[in-house]
């Protein structure tokens, strides 16, 4: 199943890229979501899925799954939605001040 | 006193959030800026002095036995390069009031001038590789909000540019951990290190050890990674400029050193075989990207590239002269990029504009920017004996003894191209007929060239007493040329 | 003796306040102290015992730079050379340049350039002559730009600067090689090492980077093109730097290092030939020039081609007479740069084609010129020192140790560059001093210069008379020390005027007299012979030629890929990564995967991932708005769900409130962006997305894959489940770890979010209020 997930992250970071490569702004956006999908799978897989029991102690129960990937993939989650948020109003601002969302069209000139 | 190694990341964060509550009073703010930047110099100067002479200050937060909880190394490293950044720090504090930032100054800038500090401080002392992906999260974050700041046109656009890839590269950054994790079972630093070393560092361990220098080397703009640099660094207010020439890519370079001379030093005659042809590279295209423009703004910032090269070329090498040659040039390079963006911001101020064609005969109304353009060029250059030379002289007797024959070259034609792309705003922009640019009214530069002179005494005295530092330097280096040292003293075995 | 290098620096600190009193006293004044006090200093060591010294101050010793000042006879005399020429040069310059001339910054350079050039010959420590060699470049590239609001000069300057610096720079790189090779950074050890460094492999590049320095320091072929546009510079300038002393730099440099490479057969050959074809380039060259500055600065690479290629002989009497030249012509030339200041500055101009018969109106002048140019042109008189030089260096090409094609042919070039020698000075002297008077074309109406001005000249023409009379008056005291420093096996050489009819040199020479006054008197006839050669064939063009292509092609290159666009930035950093860290992968065998440790395959799980990948490939195609954000909700809760089969209930609920939020954010973000298109990419382009999309995709899950399969060692984690309860008190270890073991992480996961409000406020509400302005 580890391999399956693997597999599946690493479509996420392909469809992610594909859209990152797009000109136009929404797409690229909609690709940094996916990237980010993409990074806490691959997170949540090296902790190895699914060998025991919530990491919550409960009595009698000596089989848990990995603690530390689960607090790294929280934290990554929360940063991701900071920058998230900022790259949202930025992209808006951006093209209400640029008059565009096509990135090819916001390359600016040599020697500004 | 190991609590010292924590105090430059907490006063930094306790000044942001204390200059929060003032942000609409600009004169409290600024004279609060400067005096926390003051106390951080001393702190940090303490602190080189005390590790110096006791060796490294470990920290294991929350008192979690490392390698289990985060552990701050305040080694002799992060040392120097957080006093540096603190040097920067009070110049761009007491240049910042002059900087004619405008109503940007009660938009929070001097608490995400602060913010960025924290962040910067805070990954040249974690042991931690996870929490070197948060501190880089808080210092691009404080980054991206110095950008956008004030946000006109051309700004907004580049940032978007210069946010998408930094966003990218964290996120390639946390997978990396997470391949690290997956590997060795651990994310502390020390730890990977010595796991590393028992697996020889063999099968994946290589391929994560390169996927984790791309991440670094995206942030510290090497060849072919860099292009998101130049325009970003461009758009902004000159002291942004600066506070990011000299510590964000540097802070990227620092953490290929960390990396590739603590963990993954087991196959150097591949990876870092390597590095030396990116270093090579990213000397050739930056100062061929110097060389393109006539704006002087741009110059300086493609100037960055070559000086990473210039740094990452000692890690290539990886002996001991060539890792000390890095580390005084990682130093310099902090200090004279932020003069350089400084006194470039000064020039493109009184001169109202910053394309060198329309300029000229600056020097007959303001020749201290002149003369102080003028040292720039050759301290950047490493004519010596400014500080830049002592750090070329150690990187290519350092690249002889590896018997690097090419790099030394492709190095030597550098820096006489460095010299001429800086040399040229000096010609063009200072000399000249009186009124080349018609008649000019002499604008004030109060403030803003004691900062400028502070930092480049700094750079003279760096290389006219590199009597003084090169010890320090060899001994970082030594250092670092024997990860064991930190292995252990991070888990006291 | 670190007071001849202290003294001009300290002086040159107090020269712009002295020179506030420009109207009063002149600059100048205080400068000529400088020069002339080291000069009677240092003129005492001369004598016939005189012994070498040493003396060492530190200065970086751990990284074996120190102040090591060495005064044998080669550095005696280029010290004396450098104070004595350089007061004469200060008494011209206070006549010559006006007190309204900002002579603050022009005495600031030459002191500084002083401090330089006693450095640079008096260093021991290569390092240290390094840093010195640097500074003579820089103070002479601000002597050159003194009239910078010339675009001559200013292009000189540069021209000057990159050439010099570009020599530095090399030599800098042969001097780090040798350091590294010897373990040393004096060259006096280096010397006393000589046979390890010609036993090292990497000798020819030493030579070569050594040598580069050397060249383009005293400009020789083809480096010598920033020669004549240094002649921008005041005439004083150019007298003293460009004739004088700096561009003896690179002699001193090769006589310096002689002891060491002359033992090696690329370093004869290199320096010779170099060193002869400079010579006859040069006064090939010169002969047809108009501006008196430029045939003296043709002259002057001709001279020192003659000076270099004695050095790469290397014998005895050809190292005797290189030192011997570089006395003499520092003299004659010297004095000639200052009659044709002194012309240029009666008269308004340098261009001989305007000048012609001033001898009346000048006398003094131009009986100064007389001896100055036939001491130049070789003229066998017995008062005429450059007669001895010259034939002395036509023995000494005569007499080379190695036979080879080059030893054949060496005479005769000598003989041929001599001939045009003798036509140049000829030319000089006779163009401007005889013929018929063309007042009219004169800006100014000619008279003597004052006294003051000709006392220097007066001066070093006696210089030349005295060593013509007397040559062996400076040779045994003087050029003997020097000689024997170059080569030590020098022995004492007695300087006679008549050896004979016999003598093949006196044979030679007279060949240069008669032929050079056939070709003087028929120079008309032939001066086609320039448009044959150099013709088109310019250095000079090659030089802008490579300045301006660096400008444009730089700009071309970074033009085309610095284009601003995101994508083919995105598509280049991709590429890099995917073939580097692939390539890494195959070089260390990395990949491994193992069955073992992998968990069941559920129906329910196989499911959720399928509906996902569905989800992800159609965020590619969708061209809605409303299907995009509802296919990302589909992945963003899928991954939640996928937290809850692996049983990760924190995140699993982070994961749900955070994708609502951000559904919501999308929506106002969707609102406002303009509507989802059809990429009009071509299928070109969508190919390449499609590869870098799928290579990196698949790298990473190959990575993925081997990193999971690595088990060698246990995770940290089993700590953290053990001591959770005992040590954190919390039975949720995910929690604990959040905010106890990693607290430090979490606090500034809080920063981050804090940063981005505050980020996201400005941005907006600074927008708000420039709406309102």
């Amino acid at each position: 199943m580890e391999i399956i997930i693997l597999i599946l992250s690493g479509i996420l970071f392909a469809t992610a890229i594909y859209n990152l490569l797009q000109k136009q702004l929404l797409r690229i956006v909609i690709g940094t979501a996916l990237l980010s999908h993409g990074a806490h799978l691959f997170i949540l897989t090296m902790g190895k899925l699914k060998t025991g029991q919530p990491p919550i102690l409960t009595d009698g129960v000596s089989d848990y799954t990995d603690p530390l990937p689960q607090a790294l993939i929280l934290t990554s989650i929360v940063i991701s939605f900071g920058v998230t948020s900022l790259l949202l109003v930025l992209a808006y601002r951006t093209t209400q001040e640029n008059k565009t969302d096509n990135m090819e069209q916001l390359r600016g000139k040599a020697n500004e | 006193m190991s609590n010292l190694a924590v105090l430059p990341i907490i006063l930094p964060l306790v000044a942001a959030i204390v200059l929060i509550f003032f942000n609409s009073k600009v004169n409290v703010s600024r004279t609060l800026t400067k005096v926390f930047s003051l106390i951080g110099l001393g702190l940090s100067g303490y602190i080189v002095w005390e590790v110096l002479k006791n060796g490294t200050i470990i920290l294991e937060t929350g008192d979690w036995v490392a390698p289990y909880g985060i552990v701050l190394v305040m080694d002799s490293l992060a040392a120097v390069l957080v006093m540096t950044t603190n040097v920067i720090a009070v110049a761009c504090a007491f240049y910042a009031p002059s900087a004619g930032l405008g109503e940007k100054e009660n938009y929070y800038f001097y608490p995400f001038f602060f913010f960025l500090i924290t962040g910067v401080s805070g990954a040249f002392i974690t042991g931690d590789l996870f929490n070197l992906f948060v501190f880089f999260e808080v210092l691009l974050m404080a980054s991206y909000a110095l950008i956008v700041l004030g946000g006109d046109k051309v700004q907004l656009r580049e940032s978007l540019k210069y946010l998408l890839i930094n966003l990218f590269s964290s996120m390639l950054f946390v997978t990396a951990v997470a391949f690290v994790y997956g590997a060795v079972g651990t994310v502390n630093m020390a730890q990977i290190a010595q796991r590393v070393q028992e697996a020889d560092q063999q099968g994946i361990l290589t391929t994560v050890g390169i996927l984790l220098f791309f991440v670094f080397a995206t942030k510290a703009a090497l060849f072919p990674l860099y292009y998101w640099l130049p325009k970003s660094y461009v758009v902004p207010n000159p002291v942004i400029s600066a506070l990011f020439g000299a510590l964000l890519t540097k802070v990227g370079i620092y953490s290929i050193f960390r990396v590739f001379t603590l963990i993954f030093v087991h196959r150097v005659d591949l990876t870092h075989e390597v590095f030396i042809w990116f270093a090579g590279l990213s000397m050739v295209f930056g100062i061929i990207g110097a060389l393109s423009t006539s704006n002087i703004k741009l110059i300086i910032a493609y100037n960055i590239i070559p000086a990473i090269g210039f740094i990452l070329l000692g890690i290539g090498v990886m002996n001991e002269t060539a890792i000390s040659g890095s580390v005084y040039y990682l130093v310099h390079d902090m200090i004279i990029k932020s003069a350089l963006f400084l006194l470039v911001g000064v020039i493109a101020y009184v001169a109202g504009t910053s394309d060198l064609k329309k300029m000229g005969g600056l020097i007959h109304t303001y020749p201290l920017l002149g003369w102080l353009l003028f040292i720039a060029a050759f301290v950047l250059a490493g004519i010596p004996p400014f500080s830049g030379f002592i750090g070329k002289l150690l990187l290519l007797q350092g690249a002889f003894e590896g018997e690097h024959i090419i790099i030394i070259l492709i190095g030597l034609l550098t820096s006489l191209l460095i010299l001429y792309s800086v040399a040229k705003i000096f010609i063009h922009a200072f000399w000249g007929d009186k009124d080349a640019m018609g008649p000019i009214e002499k604008k004030s530069t109060k403030g803003m060239v004691a900062p400028i002179v502070f930092l480049l005494a700094l750079s003279v005295i760096m290389g006219v007493g590199a009597e003084y530092f090169y010890p320090i330097a060899d001994s970082i280096a030594a250092y670092l040329m024997d990860p064991q040292i930190y292995i252990d003293s991070v888990l006291k075995e | 003796m670190i007071f001849a290098v202290l003294i001009p620096l300290l002086v040159a600190c107090f020269i712009p306040t002295l020179s506030k009193a420009k109207n009063k006293i002149h600059t100048g004044i205080f400068t000529f102290f400088v020069p002339f006090f080291i000069f009677l200093y240092f003129i005492r060591f001369v004598g016939k015992d005189f012994t070498p010294i040493r003396q060492t101050y530190n200065w970086i010793p751990s990284l074996g730079i120190n102040l090591d000042f060495y005064l044998d006879g080669l550095s005696l005399l280029f010290v004396l050379l450098i104070s004595g020429i350089g007061s004469l040069v200060v008494l011209y310059s206070i006549f010559y340049l006006d007190k309204q001339e900002r002579l603050g910054h022009f005495y600031v350079y030459l002191l500084l350039f002083m401090t330089a050039m006693f450095g640079v010959v008096l260093s021991d420590n290569v390092f240290v002559l390094y840093t010195f060699w640097e500074l003579t470049s820089i103070s002479s590239f601000l002597l050159i730009g003194y009239w910078h609001f010339k675009e001559r000069s200013r292009y000189g300057a540069l021209k000057s600067m990159l050439i010099t610096i570009f020599g530095g720079l090399s030599m800098f790189g042969g001097f780090i090689l040798l350091s590294v090779i010897t373990g040393t950074t004096s060259i006096q050890e280096m010397i006393s090492q000589t046979d390890v460094i010609l036993s090292s492999d990497y000798l020819p590049l030493i030579l070569a980077l050594i040598l580069l320095g050397a060249f383009t320091k005293s400009a020789q072929f083809p480096f010598h093109i920033w020669l004549p546009d240094a002649m921008e510079a005041p005439t004083p300038v150019s007298a003293y730097l460009h004739s004088a002393t700096m561009v003896k730099a690179g002699i001193f440099l090769i006589a310096r290092f002689s002891p060491i490479f002359s033992g090696y057969e690329g370093f004869f050959i290199t320096v010779s030939l170099v060193g002869i074809v400079t010579l006859c380039w040069g006064s090939y060259m010169a002969v047809r020039q108009t501006d008196l500055k430029a045939i003296l600065a043709f002259s002057t690479i001709s001279q020192l081609g003659m000076i270099m290629a004695m050095l790469g002989f290397g014998t005895t009497a050809a190292v005797f007479a290189a030192v011997f030249h570089i006395l003499n012509h520092a003299t004659f030339k010297g004095s000639l740069f200052m009659i044709a200041g002194i012309i240029d500055h009666e008269t308004g101009t340098r261009d001989i084609r305007k000048l012609g018969g001033l001898f009346t109106l000048l006398p003094i002048s131009a009986t100064l010129a007389i001896f100055g140019t036939f001491s130049m042109a070789g003229v066998p008189f017995p008062f005429l020192n450059g007669f001895y030089s010259k034939e002395l260096f036509f023995e000494a090409t005569l007499d080379l140790e190695s036979a080879s094609l080059l030893t054949e042919l060496i005479p005769y070039l000598a003989i041929l560059g001599s001939i045009f020698t003798f036509v140049y000075s000829m030319y000089f002297f006779f163009g401007v001093f005889t013929g018929p008077k063309k007042l009219n074309q004169l800006p100014k109406k000619p008279h003597e210069a004052p006294v003051g001005m000709l006392l220097s000249p007066i001066i070093l023409v006696l210089g030349v008379i005295l060593i013509g009379l007397f040559p062996n008056m400076v040779n045994a005291p003087f050029i003997q020390h020097a000689a024997e420093a170059v080569n030590s096996n020098a022995e004492y050489h007695k300087i006679g005027f008549w050896h004979g009819w016999d003598f093949t040199p006196l044979h030679m020479s007279l060949i240069v007299v008669a032929l050079g006054i056939v070709l003087f008197l028929t120079r008309k006839k032939w001066s086609g012979v320039y448009k044959v050669l150099p013709g088109k064939l310019s250095f000079n063009r090659v030089y802008d030629g490579l300045v301006n292509k660096l400008d444009t092609y730089s700009a071309g290159i970074t033009n085309s890929y610095m284009t601003g666009s995101l994508k083919l930035y995105m598509s280049l950093i991709l590429a890099t990564m995917i073939i580097v860290t692939t390539g890494f992968m195959l070089l260390t065998d990395g990949f491994t995967i193992s069955s073992n440790n992998l968990a069941d395959i559920t129906i329910i799980e196989v499911s959720i991932v399928i509906i996902m990948v569905v989800a992800a490939i159609a965020t590619i195609f969708t061209k809605h708005n409303m299907a995009a954000l509802l296919i990302l909700g589909v992945v963003g809760y899928g991954v939640a769900l996928l937290f809850v089969i692996y049983r990760a209930p924190d995140i699993a609920l982070t994961q749900f409130v955070v994708e609502t939020i951000t559904v919501a954010l999308f929506i106002l973000c969707f609102y406002h962006l303009p509507k989802l298109r059809k990429t009009d990419d071509s299928s070109g382009s969508k190919t390449l997305n499609a590869v870098l999309a799928i290579g990196f995709g698949a790298m990473m899950t190959l990575i993925g894959i081997s990193a999971y399969s690595t088990n060698w060692f246990d995770s940290i984690s089993d700590y953290f489940l053990k001591t959770s309860y005992k040590l954190g008190g919390g039975d949720n270890v995910v929690n604990v770890i959040l905010v106890d073991m990693r607290g430090l992480d979490t606090l500034f996961e809080i920063a981050v979010l804090g940063i981005a409000a505050l980020a996201i406020f400005s941005l907006i509400k600074l927008k708000k209020n420039k709406g309102a302005e």
